[in-house]
């Protein structure tokens, strides 16, 4: 270990280690990305369906979607994945790989907020356009999906976006069942270096500069869907 | 289900370490949340301090902490920190430190929304008055800005006990590191991780409804 330098309270500082380790960390960060990226359209798709049961003139369906938001807005992701990888596994027989018991338990719970902000989204859509399309003669499907939705996920996308970056943040708990994922790369290279801070630190960058980074891309996107309004 | 014989005996033997457990994650989010309220004040008001040396750095803080995951801050105080600075935290203590860091950087945005979103006229209609600005701030500002908070503190504090859960990834004998070791011992994943899921999930029914009622009691007539 070279360039070594004397830290607070005798403790000598390895930052030499981290060009070493980038080769994992970067692997590490490919795996985050399609755990989280998987996890994120599952999610988008489970999540309206939710909302539009949520939504539904049945009874039984809107208090199921209720019911079914509910219980996962309660639930911990870390409860969630140990349930699903070491729980339900062994209860219905299968064996799932840390990667699929990560995207499941991530996409369930994230479909829960996804339906509340699809709803509140679907909400804010002007009742006049529902009025104009069907007095198009547009069909309740047509509607929908040609008028109500496009104007719903334009307001939507600020929320959505904080929830991919919650998703990219909580897929760090999946690293508890073994995935090879940043945190779980960086558990493994912190029991063969023994640097901790200097390792964790370096991970605590890598997510924040994935975040920042979602963050700026939102930011053109949401500038690009208002274009019309200027 | 398929050749499983769900055995709840384990479970049902350890009911008292479930609850002590549970006890344990309560515990730790209280304190957590108290001190996060705190410090989350205290960084609002360098944010709206009007001095750019105070309230960039305060800036900068809500945005480091916000983007780093619970779990890496945790390792990161509880493996990382007390190596450098020497000390030996117990599991417990940076339990606390991690989760009052990270839930300051949400009460901090909380707070600042909640005092600029008090109507202006009142703290000019007290200084009008002859209130110093610091008896504006502390009898007229902040206890209004205090309700209108209340709704998005009560989902920090569901947040932070939802964090609390992740505890014994460090080693604290919580809720979950009981469905662990049941796990360990009897060889039975199902039964006791379903009962730490309901265990949460009453914890965060209870808590809610006990937000709704103060939010009612607190509510303007």
């Amino acid at each position: 270990m070279s360039a070594l330098a004397p830290g607070l309270l005798g403790y000598t500082f390895r930052w030499s280690i981290v060009p070493e380790v980038m080769g994992e960390l970067a692997h590490g960060v490919r795996i985050t990305l399609e755990l989280s990226g998987l996890s994120v359209v599952f999610a988008l798709a489970l999540g309206l369906l939710v909302a539009l049961a949520r939504g539904s003139r049945l009874a039984p369906l809107r208090i199921a979607a209720y019911v079914y938001i509910q219980l996962f807005r309660a639930l911990s992701l870390y409860i969630y994945v140990l349930w699903i990888y070491f729980g339900i596994a062994a209860a219905v027989g299968v064996n799932l790989s840390p990667l699929e018991a990560g995207v499941i338990a991530l996409t369930f719970l994230n479909s829960a907020y996804m339906a509340e902000i699809y709803r509140s989204a679907l909400g804010a859509v002007d009742r006049g356009q529902h009025e104009a399309a069907f007095s198009l003669g547009f069909s309740r499907p047509r509607a929908f999906a040609t008028v109500i939705l496009p104007q719903a996920i334009r307001v939507a996308v600020p929320s959505l976006v904080n929830q991919f970056v919650d998703i990219v943040k909580d897929s760090s708990i999946v690293a508890i069942v073994g995935t090879s994922d940043l945190m779980g790369v960086t558990t493994q290279l912190v029991g063969y270096y023994r640097a901790p801070f200097e390792l964790y630190t370096v991970l605590a960058g890598f997510y924040l500069s994935i975040v920042l980074l979602i963050s700026a891309a939102a930011a053109v996107l949401e500038r690009r869907l208002q274009r019309h309004l200027r | 289900m398929i050749g499983y014989n769900a055995n709840w005996n384990p479970v049902f033997q350890h009911w008292h370490e479930f609850l002590l457990g549970a006890w344990l994650d309560v515990w730790v989010t209280l304190i957590s949340f108290v001190l996060a309220c705190l410090l989350g004040v205290a960084v609002a008001l360098l944010r709206l301090s009007g001095l750019r040396l105070l309230a960039w750095p305060a800036f900068a803080y809500v945005q480091l902490v916000r983007g780093v995951p619970l779990l890496v801050f945790l390792y990161w105080v509880y493996f990382g920190l007390a190596i450098v600075a020497g000390l030996a935290f117990s599991g417990v203590e940076a339990a606390i430190v991690a989760l009052t860091l990270t839930g300051s950087a949400y009460t901090a945005e909380i707070f600042r929304a909640a005092v600029s979103s008090v109507d202006r006229g009142h703290p000019e209609a007290a200084t009008a008055l002859g209130f110093t600005r610091r008896a504006t701030f502390v009898h007229v500002v902040f206890p209004q800005a205090l309700r209108i908070a209340l709704p998005p503190l009560g989902n920090t504090l569901v947040g932070l006990l939802k964090g609390a859960t992740l505890i014994s990834a460090i080693g604290v004998s919580d809720m979950v590191f009981q469905a662990q070791q049941i796990n360990l011992s009897y060889f039975t994943p199902f039964e006791p991780f379903t009962a730490v899921a309901v265990l949460l999930v009453a914890l965060v029914a209870v808590v809610s409804l006990l937000l709704t009622g103060l939010e009612r009691a607190l509510r303007l007539p």
